[in-house]
């Protein structure tokens, strides 16, 4: 097997993986900016880099099934197209979450939020650290930053137990309020599954390094 | 009960020590492939199983060898090697007698047989077995070097099985063939395994990997690492095997 040929693909699909994890951050960083300003600018932002993550993800999709077609990678190898497949099908899948939220602020641009946003764009910025962990974890090619993502996953878990109560006590209240709640619950069911799926990309990262399976939720 | 089991086997050539006290077993009814860089002693290896390693007098082996529990050191090596077939890297059959031929001398020989009906009969199964018998059934008298290499290897392999062996060696049998005689021979090993222990000689690590249950690596003479060959081809446990699998060294 020529070996720097395959050490050259295996650098370009951690390149464009790793690109589609900057991707993946933006978008989901733009959902919430869009939602907390109702800002359709924003929100259209969101939908061009869920293409740009679709395209991608095709494009690492395409890369790996060629190189195993032609290389046969096996072991370590072998166990980083398995974990890149994954890691990218699920930054894609995460883009197309944010996307949806995206959707809620462009049916909804013209009417107020019924509450400001704080806990929302908590669990926000803990999905964009997860990923940065992740990130970390593939470009350094060490798995002690993925020790954390289960406690951060944890909290995500929280703070949607707390927007739930939160949001369902404000529909009680007011029943007026219940479609633009429902949206809300929505965004933070959504931000919630990212969270899972963060983590268990990041348990995909740890079988690619160390050949051990873990279990993250 | 494993097929064969070696004991702190060391092997020399003279002075030099080329099998260094390798100590593994081989379950029955599986394909072990055994993988390794050219001149890592794997075909030195499985030469010591059927005791072929003796026919050259510079040869010296130390520790023990089981085969089904009993010591190879202990039984005559013609009867050994009637348990313990062997196919060669290029096929070899006799090539002055016909494909019926190289099949029945065997049994002949070793007087398996008692009657001529007997013997179209052993032929027939053997030929069978290796997956040949529709392909010559109409030209048995044909010479066989009238067969593709693959059908020549084949029938080697049923040569080997009109012995009724328990085990069979083979020493890299499809590297002198083109794929789709070697995909046959691979269908085929997997076929076997149901009845007779097949340990595999390859540097072919795609082979190794498709059809191998079990994977031993051997290195400079070393057993590295051997285990279920998924394992060894996801997950080697040794650094050198993760190198030599992905195409590092070797």
């Amino acid at each position: 097997m020529p070996r720097e040929v395959l050490d050259r693909i295996i650098e370009d699909i951690r390149n464009d993986v790793l690109k589609l994890s900057d991707v993946t951050k933006k978008a989901v960083y733009f959902s919430i900016e869009a939602l907390k300003e109702k800002n359709v600018e924003k929100a259209d932002m969101v939908y061009r880099l869920e293409e740009e993550s679709d395209l991608l993800n095709l494009d690492i999709e395409n890369k790996i099934l060629s190189a195993a077609a032609r290389y046969h990678p096996v072991a370590g190898d072998l166990r980083f197209f398995h974990a890149m497949m994954k890691v990218s099908s699920n930054y894609e899948r995460i883009c197309d979450l944010a996307q949806k939220i995206a959707e809620f602020v462009k049916k909804s641009a013209e009417k107020p939020l019924i509450k400001p946003l704080i806990d929302i764009p908590k669990m926000r910025d803990i999905i964009i650290e997860m990923i940065e962990q992740n990130e970390y974890a593939i470009k350094n090619h060490t798995t002690e930053p993925t020790n954390s993502l289960q406690n951060m996953d944890d909290k995500i878990d929280m703070l949607y137990e707390q927007i739930f109560n939160e949001l369902v006590g404000i529909m009680v209240k007011d029943p007026k309020t219940v479609p633009d709640a429902i949206d809300l619950l929505f965004v933070a069911r959504y931000l919630e599954r990212i969270g899972d799926i963060v983590a268990k990309s990041g348990a995909r990262i740890v079988y690619m390094i160390e050949g051990r399976r873990v279990w993250i939720k | 009960m494993n097929a064969i089991e070696t004991i702190n086997l060391n092997v020399y050539y003279g002075e030099k020590h080329v099998i260094k006290n390798i100590t593994m077993n081989i379950p029955k009814n599986v394909v072990f492939t055994i993988m390794g860089p050219s001149g890592c002693g794997k075909s030195t290896l499985l030469r010591s199983f059927n005791r072929l390693l003796e026919l050259n007098e510079t040869a010296r082996i130390t520790g023990d060898i089981k085969l089904f529990g009993e010591s190879i050191f202990d039984m005559d090596p013609r009867e050994l090697r009637k348990r313990v077939g062997m196919v060669f890297q290029q096929p070899n059959p006799f090539p002055h007698l016909s494909i019926y031929d190289n099949v029945a001398i065997g049994p002949k020989l070793n007087r398996l047989v008692e009657s001529k009906e007997e013997l179209d009969k052993l032929v027939e199964w053997a030929l069978k077995k290796a997956a040949l018998w529709d392909e010559v059934k109409d030209r048995l008298n044909d010479p066989a070097t009238k067969l593709s290499g693959g059908q020549q290897q084949r029938l080697c392999i049923a040569r080997a099985l009109a012995i009724k062996p328990e085990v069979l060696l083979l020493d890299e049998p499809t590297s002198a063939l083109d794929p789709v005689s070697t995909a046959k021979i691979e269908s085929l090993l997997i076929e076997l395994k149901k009845s007779y222990t097949i340990v595999l000689v390859t540097h072919n690590m795609q082979q190794a990997a498709r059809v191998g249950d079990y994977t031993a690596f051997i290195l400079d003479g070393e057993l590295i690492e051997v285990g279920e060959t998924s394992q060894i081809f996801e997950n080697p446990r040794d650094r050198r095997t993760e190198e030599y699998i992905t195409g590092r060294f070797g």
